[in-house]
């Protein structure tokens, strides 16, 4: 079924570095199943485990990305295994693979490298050291396809004399409920860098706390951003004050790069939709698992809508310029947040209109 | 009854060891005038032949017995490595047969010389930032000479014991291949495993890591693995189909007009692509991944494929005398499909 002569494969990409991919893909492993969405755009990842998880692995990625549409009429002709596939033919392809054997596959790619360049009589040696090919991911290349409806996706890595060609069963999509978030009816926005997020996150695991509150507010004047935990051993929190200090020396920046002009600001943008000190909870565990996010990324914008749904976006500089983003979004928790609840409940989109002027 | 030798090359010999005993715990050893013979057989698994020229590992070897002076040994291998591991730095090592309340057993002799201002591990560096000293010490009374004696008991074998142990017959291969450095197969074998035990977690436990592996008379070797969730397969190509020798195919120049391996040659590709031409066998992950850990040990290795019955290693070791090489053959089965 796979071979259908005359129809171009859906899709045929091509990376030089496997190594890029696994990075990112790597921020989402917590599932044994991962949603894969091809789009002219790119290349979704999604991970759906209690709280959603996607990697958006953009076509700036890929040396070439060629994208053919699916003719809707094929798609009818090919869901013969499943006849209830009554998808919208504009869709685009969705299927599900192993998205540990996804990752082990990249991760093959480069293995062999350090040996390639040795004299023979070297062989035995350690097979990688801290700066070997395979730890930097050079030499190598890494060709993704997906030949139509059905048909694996297929992985082909190649260096110097080897090749290797991995399969991946595509399975069907599951109805899976989204965690919807609205973008137009934000309540709160903020951006900072990624590792400040982490480092956060990191102090506060120390008391294995149960649930993070999200607090924001304008305090005279000035944006306030904590970050709170609670648990059985107690509580803590974390303040990210933007009192504007010009003499802060900015911690370890992750990317040199970044623009000279950039304030010392810890939140780089703050926008609160009401003067209401926003107050949301969710579960830590489920933030935790942003964690491998945060330290890799640049930036992190962290949204809340109207619903109490928080979305973390983050900004990944793989390479250069080359920018990636991985998304999180969770629901809240609504347990004994009277207060929360009300807010959620009652006329806050009124008062949100409002503030979306700011 | 005499056996007594000291060990010139302990690193090699501890290797060797090391590799053997990965596949299975007792070896049968046979010492000869000629040769030192390691031999496993494990229950299951792949089977060891080993032929070692003397100088490879021993030095001043002396062997005597009644039965044409060859002795036949069942070595416990996990404690001779680790008495062999204790002499990785010894200034010299020396083996003997001998016997304690009626017990065989080899005694290891392991010399090491420490100078007294040293650790009782003198690192290399160490060493050579203080070579003064040193040298101080050799004239002085600084150096102490520290003797260690390991004994390993063994069981003496009979000669009619060992009568019926032979080695594996296998036909003619279909295809002959150097095989790439083991280490970086092992590598791919490895991940390979792994990827089939993270397939098998969601599916059934009892999925085998059962490796394909197939090659051609084009220079192919190709590697691979089948789960559920996907199918993988790596292709080495420009590897070298050694010449075969007339003068050791039976029947001479006929015989490798007709031998499977020139019918081979005309079938399949240099790219791999193709899907004719490939001998191909079905082996255990696991069990492969024990018998490329002879790698450590360096050296050429030609493998030979008996399609869909058996994979033959002939590991070569790096001598520095030409002549007589020293091999190692381990015969591997095939799974039934």
């Amino acid at each position: 079924m796979d071979d259908d002569q005359g129809q171009p494969p859906i899709l045929t990409a091509v990376s030089s570095s496997a190594r890029q991919l696994y990075l990112l893909l790597r921020c989402i492993a917590f599932s044994e199943k991962a949603h894969v969405q091809i789009t002219a755009k790119g290349l979704k990842f999604s991970v759906d485990d209690a709280s959603a998880m996607e990697v958006h692995l953009g076509t700036s990625l890929f040396t070439t990305y060629t994208y053919h549409a699916p003719p809707p009429t094929a798609r009818s002709t090919h869901s013969d295994s499943d006849d209830d596939n009554n998808e919208d033919p504009d869709l685009p392809p969705t299927f599900q693979i192993s998205l540990p054997s996804l990752l082990e596959t990249l991760l093959i790619l480069g293995l062999t490298d350090p040996n390639t360049n040795k004299p023979p009589w070297a062989r035995d040696n350690a097979t990688s050291t801290a700066f070997s090919n395979n730890v930097l991911g050079i030499n190598n290349m890494c060709r993704i396809s997906y030949e139509s409806a059905g048909s694996p996706l297929s992985i082909i890595l190649t260096e110097s004399s080897i090749r290797t060609t991995c399969s991946l069963t595509t399975y069907e999509p599951d109805y899976c409920d989204e965690i919807p978030f609205d973008r137009e009816q934000l309540r709160f926005k903020t951006i900072m860098r990624g590792n400040w997020l982490g480092d956060a996150i990191n102090e506060l695991a120390s008391t294995t706390p149960e649930s993070l509150t999200l607090v924001a507010r304008m305090t005279s004047g000035k944006p306030y951003f904590a970050l709170s935990a609670s648990g059985p051993l107690g509580s803590a929190r974390v303040e990210f004050n933007n009192t504007p200090q010009p003499s802060r020396p900015t911690p370890a920046p992750t990317n040199p790069t970044d623009p000279a002009d950039q304030p010392a600001n810890l939140l780089e943008t703050f926008q609160l939709s009401s003067p209401i000190t926003l107050r949301s909870t969710y579960k830590f565990s489920l933030i935790q698992k942003a964690a491998r996010a945060m330290s890799v990324a640049t930036k992190v914008s962290i949204r809340l809508d109207n619903q109490g749904v928080l979305s973390m976006q983050f900004m990944i500089e793989v390479e250069a310029g080359e920018l990636s983003f991985v998304d999180f979004r969770f629901v809240p928790l609504v347990e004994g947040e009277g207060e929360y609840e009300d807010e959620t409940m009652l006329g806050e989109e009124g008062e949100e209109e409002g503030g979306m002027e700011l | 009854m005499r056996f007594k030798a000291s060990i010139q090359n302990i690193h090699t010999f501890t290797k060797l060891t090391t590799s053997l005993n990965s596949l299975g715990p007792l070896a049968w050893v046979k010492l000869s005038d000629q040769q030192v013979c390691f031999t496993i057989i494990p229950e299951q698994g792949t089977q060891v032949w080993a032929v070692l020229q003397i100088d490879t590992i021993f030095d001043t070897y002396t062997v005597q017995s009644a039965a044409g002076n060859v002795i036949n040994l069942e070595v416990p291998l996990t404690s001779l490595t680790r008495a062999l591991k204790s002499a990785l730095n010894a200034t010299s090592a020396q083996i003997r047969l001998t016997k304690k309340d009626n017990v065989p057993l080899l005694a290891l002799t392991i010399v090491t010389t420490t100078s007294s201002n040293h650790a009782a591990f003198p690192t290399g560096t160490r060493n050579d930032e203080d070579g003064m000293e040193n040298f101080d010490n050799t004239f002085g009374s600084g150096n102490r000479e520290t003797i260690v004696t390991q004994e390993i008991p063994v069981r003496v074998l009979a000669p009619d014991t060992v009568a019926g142990l032979h080695e594996p017959q296998t036909r003619e291969p279909d295809v002959h291949i150097m095989l790439p450095p083991l280490m970086q197969l092992k590598s791919v074998s490895d991940r390979f495993t792994k990827l089939a035990l993270v397939g098998a977690k969601n599916g059934s436990t009892a999925t085998r890591t059962r490796l394909e592996m197939a090659a051609n008379m084009h220079g192919c070797l190709k590697m691979s693995i089948k789960t559920d969730a996907m199918s993988i397969s790596s292709v080495w190509t420009d590897l070298t189909n050694p010449d075969l020798d007339p003068s050791h195919v039976s029947g001479g120049d006929i015989g490798l007009a007709e031998h499977p391996s020139t019918r081979m040659k005309q079938l399949g590709s240099a790219d791999g692509r193709s899907e004719e031409g490939w001998a191909t066998v079905r082996i255990d992950g696991r069990d492969w991944g024990k018998v490329m850990s002879v790698g450590r040990l360096g050296g050429r290795v030609i493998a030979c494929f008996c399609h869909e019955h058996a994979l033959i290693l002939y590991v070569f070791l790096p001598s520095d005398t030409a002549g007589e090489e020293s091999v190692l053959t381990y015969y591997v089965s095939s799974y039934s499909a």
